[in-house]
């Protein structure tokens, strides 16, 4: 069966869609209580994975060396979760990282704008005008955090399989709609779509492994085989291929590893005026 | 009386009839092998399959057409699509139109024998998988098909 992302400009009411859907559906619904475990498995602070997923890397905030760390993580633990299937995933931004699988059905839900403004406005109801300009300054972070994040940007339609709009549809069809294209075919998995996940989340597994050493690294995966990229210098070049194929080789699933180390301008240019 | 698995398989590039008809045959399933779309459909009008496989990109028809064509002749043919340009889109289309599964170029010869499998159960044929993990990468799996209880058509 497929897995369902939910996503919307509004935490409590992907909530409660998510919940209604799964319920429905007949499926487990995972959300952001999983960010219990995370934190206890890699010892961090639990807020500051909820933290990660609301705010941007700043000064004063999280730093973006946690930031990618933090979003790491919690991208591990939901494509682990992800992989046995019947899942109705919302609030975990799996909507921006589980992409190009064919069996994950991507929802977005749109509040109605009156009812969103005012739960931003903690419950008072704002002018027009008001609520219109909070609505759109919450947009442009959303947008901006989504592309720093993942290079997505969540407000863009075209990034979903459907966008429910709450202003014109109630949540009761919503929830019937979203029951009734879980059941088209082509959301059905099939052997490509299920190695492409379970690609996806060994890639995952490693970056977790190299994150903490490697804050830059990107990873992919295909079967048992992994293709990590770093920056490094030319002096470096050896030693961290060494140290990449170890901790990755480390992990069981992985049978062969191949190192890209790209060249790290910035710190040669650095080096140069020393 | 036993029967086997008739299994057609349509690619252009002559190297993977070549491999995959003798990694089917250990399965116990008869394999017509064609790079010729149109031949391949000829043979699909005249015999009944079971199970039709069949690559995407051709240069004379696409593997979708191909699809379209077998279940419109035999709708109960469970046809595998194989492709090295594997995509979302392509992915749900082929299953939208009723493509039993889909599989990315390269795999190895027991992926497709377990899709295969799958695709016999679906069928109705029993299949004794004698190997614990058909999955795995030995590439030489044994599994037995007998009979299906009824196949309409035959």
């Amino acid at each position: 069966m497929p897995v369902v992302t939910l996503s919307s400009d509004s935490h409590p009411l992907s909530r409660e869609i998510a919940g209604r859907a799964a319920t429905a559906l007949g499926y487990d619904c995972v959300d952001r209580e999983i960010l219990k475990s995370v934190a206890e498995r890699h010892d961090v602070p639990e807020t500051d994975l909820h933290k990660a997923l609301e705010e941007s890397p700043s000064p004063f905030g999280i730093s973006s060396k946690n930031h990618a760390r933090y979003l790491a993580y919690i991208e591990e633990a939901v494509l682990a979760v992800l992989l046995k299937d019947n899942i109705v995933c919302h609030g975990l931004a799996a909507h921006l990282y589980v992409r190009g699988i064919s069996h994950v059905l991507k929802i977005r839900i749109l509040a109605d704008p009156q009812k969103l403004a005012g739960e931003i406005s903690s419950g008072k109801t704002p002018s027009f005008e008001k609520a219109s300009a909070l609505l759109k300054s919450r947009e442009r972070f959303r947008r901006r955090w989504s592309l720093d994040a993942y290079r997505v940007d969540e407000t863009a339609p075209s990034v979903y399989d459907m966008v429910i709009s709450l202003a014109r549809i109630d949540p009761d069809e919503a929830v019937k709609s979203i029951v009734e294209t879980t059941r088209y075919r082509k959301f059905k998995p099939m052997t490509y779509s299920l190695k492409c996940l379970k690609d996806k989340a060994l890639a995952g597994k490693v970056r977790v492994a190299l994150i903490d050493r490697f804050p830059d690294v990107r990873v992919q995966a295909d079967g048992s085989s992994v293709v990590v990229q770093t920056k490094a210098l030319e002096r470096e070049k050896q030693k961290r291929s060494e140290a990449i194929r170890k901790l990755a080789g480390e992990i069981p699933e992985v049978a062969a590893v191949e190192v890209q180390i790209l060249p790290d301008i910035f710190r040669k240019a650095a080096e140069s005026f020393r | 009386m036993e029967r086997q698995i008739r299994l057609l398989l349509l690619d252009d590039e002559p190297i993977v009839g070549k491999r995959l008809v003798p990694a089917l045959a250990k399965i116990g399933v008869e394999t017509e092998s064609f790079t010729d779309p149109e031949a391949a459909l000829q043979q699909v009008a005249r015999k009944d399959f079971d199970i039709v496989v069949t690559d995407l990109r051709m240069d004379k028809m696409d593997g979708v057409e191909v699809l379209r064509r077998v279940l419109q002749k035999s709708p109960r043919t469970k046809v595998i699509i194989i492709t090295g340009y594997a995509t979302l889109e392509i992915a749900r289309q082929a299953l939208a139109i009723g493509a039993f599964d889909f599989i990315a170029k390269p795999f190895k010869p027991n992926d497709l024998r377990n899709i295969v499998a799958k695709a016999a159960r679906a069928l109705g044929y029993k299949i004794k998988d004698k190997l614990a993990d058909s999955s795995s990468a030995h590439g030489d799996s044994e599994m037995e098909f007998s009979d299906p209880p009824d196949v309409p058509g035959r």
